[in-house]
């Protein structure tokens, strides 16, 4: 390194620290929390709770009325995907202005993208018709380690959903490693 | 229908759940979810990103742990955390095998803590631990 680079990598990683993941502001859940959506869930994972499906069960219960499975909370904010060129970028469900605040580590060589942990914790449950918001604030990031798969930096960010009050109902920490491929050994 | 949490003692096993993995399991899974990233439904994509197949993305992989708590706990349970370290992928045509043991009971709060595992034949797809609020029971024998 130098004294003429104005910045190096440590210090912009160290920036990003404490900024949001994607939009600056909240993104809000395209649609309210809704039976539909619920049913098409508890199918695919093939969930009988009735809590989630059988209003009568639901209202003689101590949950009173039909609530969301807890972990669908991410779910409700996914946006509306784009489905054309899906694909061409990477996989983002929209088109998204520039690289985003990771695209300084896929500069860097990091290019190679691991979830490593995933923690949601659970103020209360959700029932029809709310609307969930949530924002996504980078937590930290660590310094280069060295892994299995290649040197990387882990990443770990908060999503904190709210209510249409303001309250907060629900929270993930989620980890990723963003890491530099390293080929193979025999 | 639902555990109290007088029914339970540290050291006790959750009732497994097997999951048999097909690509219809992980695409409904990952549709029904709202993921529609590719690595998730599309085999050519996986492979062109490394992968051999398809495999399981990261909400579903929650949603079954929620399904295998509540299913043991009863539907009255009341989730309350999932904490979930990842592991091997889970690709079609495999099982996912769910076990977990009660690590802590809180009765004042209701509350019991457990360990959890999700584990293929390539090894564990997740570990981790949850707490749920349970009836406190005992109204009558």
């Amino acid at each position: 390194m130098t004294s003429a680079e104005p910045e190096s990598l440590a210090q912009r990683l160290e920036a990003l620290v404490g900024t949001p993941v994607g939009p600056s502001g909240p993104s809000v859940g395209p649609d309210p929390v809704n039976q539909p959506m619920i049913r098409h869930w508890a199918a695919a994972f093939e969930d009988a709770n009735p809590a989630y499906t059988d209003p009568a069960w639901a209202e003689a219960s101590s949950f009173g009325e039909i609530v969301a499975p807890p972990l669908m909370l991410q779910t409700w904010v996914l946006p509306t995907p784009i489905i054309t060129g899906i694909a061409e970028r990477g996989g983002s469900p929209v088109e998204i202005e520039g690289s985003g605040p990771l695209g300084v580590l896929d500069d860097a060589g990091f290019v190679g993208t691991l979830a490593s942990n995933s923690e949601f914790e659970f103020e209360r449950y959700l029932h029809l018709g709310e609307v969930l918001s949530a924002t996504t604030i980078i937590e930290s990031i660590s310094p280069e380690k060295r892994t299995r798969i290649g040197p990387g930096h882990f990443i770990t960010w908060v999503t904190t959903w709210r209510d249409e009050a303001g309250e907060v109902v629900g929270r993930q920490v989620f980890r990723i490693l963003k890491f530099r491929p390293e080929l193979a050994g025999p | 229908m639902t555990l109290t949490i007088g029914d339970l003692a540290e050291g006790d096993a959750l009732t497994p759940m097997v999951i048999a993995v097909t690509a219809t399991v992980i695409v409904a899974g990952a549709v029904a979810t709202r993921d529609f990233m590719p690595v998730h439904h599309d085999k050519a994509y996986a492979e062109s990103q490394g992968a051999p197949d398809i495999f399981m993305n990261i909400l579903s992989s929650n949603a079954y742990c929620s399904r295998f708590l509540t299913d043991w706990a009863g539907p009255e349970a009341v989730v309350r955390r999932v904490a979930i370290r990842l592991g091997v992928p889970v690709f079609p045509n495999s099982t996912l095998t769910f076990t977990g043991t009660v690590s802590s009971i809180d009765v004042a709060t209701a509350t019991v803590e457990v360990t959890l595992q999700a584990s293929t034949p390539m090894g564990d797809h997740l570990t981790g631990t949850a707490s749920l609020c349970l009836p406190r029971g005992g109204a009558s024998g």
